[in-house]
């Protein structure tokens, strides 16, 4: 083997090495265009004016990612069923949807470090009876199916048993129809959307009915898992949010009061 | 591209809790055929019958179940109703909703199958001194379950597969309900959904195998 066909392989090699290693954050960069998939249904975080146009903690929060990044913001609609096959079939590149980091699902998907937390607490409707978390016993409820409250709601009234039952639904709008119908007694809902829908007026006689006693619920952005160089972005972007005070900024905006707490006590992430 | 590395162990774990799933999907499937093809007899009757007061009322029922998608009789039996106060759980409304839709759609295949057996043959009984109920009963409904048998199985796999859409009511328990409860804890969903697109493809299939089974020892000539 002489130098030029050693010398050859090396360019041919690098080359090759070099186009395949443009990574999803090339590509967005490459394709001037951000698309996240953020929940629509789903307010405070995220839900439709008017006009119909995405508005909302999460897409705000993307718009924010697309302008440091210097590309324009795509709002790709995605229910929370649906926020994987949606990653995966490259109908959008990041997950601003409220996702809550649970282990199992982390080893299907990408996730960065927190970005939100919720609190939960207990949907009912005047006249059930239900004012508390312990109160839900034996009671038929429901939740939007696979989220963080709805998998820990399922399980608690398993637990309980004494003829309590747990409907899934597939979307915030149809639990809280549910709700206000009669055909479920209570539901556990994040604080935030419990506040708006309230607030709203929307559904006649939905109160608040205390706190569920869950651990705050972190949620994060996803992505492919493969897509290390996109992950660590997103990382140190959350980590810019809350340092420039853009995170209490939003948070102000579309919740109110002070934003949580996005660390966990004695532990690194 | 698509960017996934398949883990197909992690869904076959999960195939004892779908199998639990496919037999509620059975027998759903099952008991809306059984009860639709006992309303789908009546109002075959009904709409031949001279009385407006029969007619009109079967007519609007195939109408209605013909020409509206199956999910909304679902969701208007599980949230229409809701809003008037009758509170159907998800199994019920599901079932509710894929028995109206049979119901709708065998009547208008008996109803084939009833103009296929010639009148005199009726007429025939009638001459040896059978009752009107007794020449139907006798010589119009076995024939008629013969003409409309295979027909029936198809909508029989319709039924099955109908019952996907008891997700919307907030169904849980079936097929496709324990899927999506799966899916939502694992987010595995492509494997899963396959695995479930195969269970469905299996229960048709069977379904199917069994209907020819059936029809070849009942309705020999």
């Amino acid at each position: 083997m002489n130098f030029k066909t050693v010398a050859g392989g090396l360019i041919a090699a690098t080359l090759v090495a070099g186009t395949a290693q443009a990574d999803k954050l090339d590509d967005i960069i490459a394709s001037g265009t951000l698309r996240c998939a953020v929940v629509l249904d789903f307010p405070p975080m995220g839900s439709r004016d008017e006009n119909n146009e995405p508005i909302g903690f999460d897409v705000d929060y993307c718009r924010d990612l697309a302008k440091v990044l210097g590309v324009e913001a795509e709002i790709v609609e995605t229910p929370f069923p649906d926020r994987i096959p949606a990653l995966v079939s490259g109908r959008a590149d990041v997950g601003v949807a409220s996702t809550s980091d649970t282990l199992e699902r982390a080893k299907t998907v990408g996730f960065t470090i927190p970005y939100f937390a919720f609190t939960n607490v207990v949907l009912t409707k005047e006249g059930t009876g239900a004012d508390s978390y312990e109160s839900l016993k034996g009671r038929t409820v429901g939740s939007v199916a696979g989220t963080y409250e709805a998998i820990a709601l399922e399980k608690d009234i398993k637990a309980w048993g004494e003829g309590g039952s747990f409907r899934p639904y597939q979307s915030q709008a149809d639990v809280f129809l549910a709700l206000s119908q009669g055909q479920i007694e209570a539901t556990v809902v994040t604080s935030t959307v419990a506040s708006s829908i309230v607030e709203s007026g929307r559904y006649e006689g939905l109160t608040i009915g205390g706190d569920a006693p869950y651990l705050p619920d972190y949620v994060s952005l996803i992505a492919l898992r493969s897509e290390y160089g996109l992950l660590n972005y997103l990382d140190l972007f959350i980590n810019q949010q809350v340092r420039t005070g853009r995170y209490q900024e939003l948070y102000e905006k579309w919740v109110g009061g002070a934003a949580p707490d996005l660390t966990v006590n004695k532990v690194y992430r | 591209m698509f960017e996934y590395t398949f883990q197909w162990r992690q869904a076959f774990r999960a195939l004892p809790q779908m199998l639990d799933g496919a037999l509620v999907t059975m027998q759903i499937a099952v008991l809306s055929m059984v009860i639709g093809v006992t309303i789908a007899v009546l109002l075959a009757v009904a709409r031949n019958a001279h009385s407006p007061w029969l007619r009109w009322p079967a007519t609007a029922w195939v109408e209605v179940a013909r020409n509206t998608p199956a999910l909304f009789q679902i969701y208007m039996a599980h949230f229409g109703l809701g809003s008037f106060g009758i509170y159907l759980s998800p199994y019920v409304a599901l079932l509710a909703g894929i028995t109206f839709n049979n119901a709708g759609y065998l009547c208008e295949t008996f109803r084939g199958a009833l103009r296929a057996i010639p009148a005199t043959q009726v007429r025939a009984g009638r001459s040896l001194g059978m009752g009107q109920v007794m020449a139907f009963r006798l010589i119009v409904v076995p024939q008629m379950f013969r003409i409309a048998f295979l027909p029936t199985t198809n909508q029989m796999v319709w039924a099955i597969l109908m019952t996907s859409l008891g997700v919307t009511v907030g169904m849980s328990t079936d097929l496709t309900g324990v899927t999506q409860d799966l899916n939502a804890r694992t987010f595995r969903t492509f494997e899963l959904f396959a695995l479930a697109g195969a269970l469905y493809y299996c229960i048709a299939k069977a379904v199917m195998f069994a209907a020819r089974l059936a029809a070849w020892r009942l309705f020999r000539y």
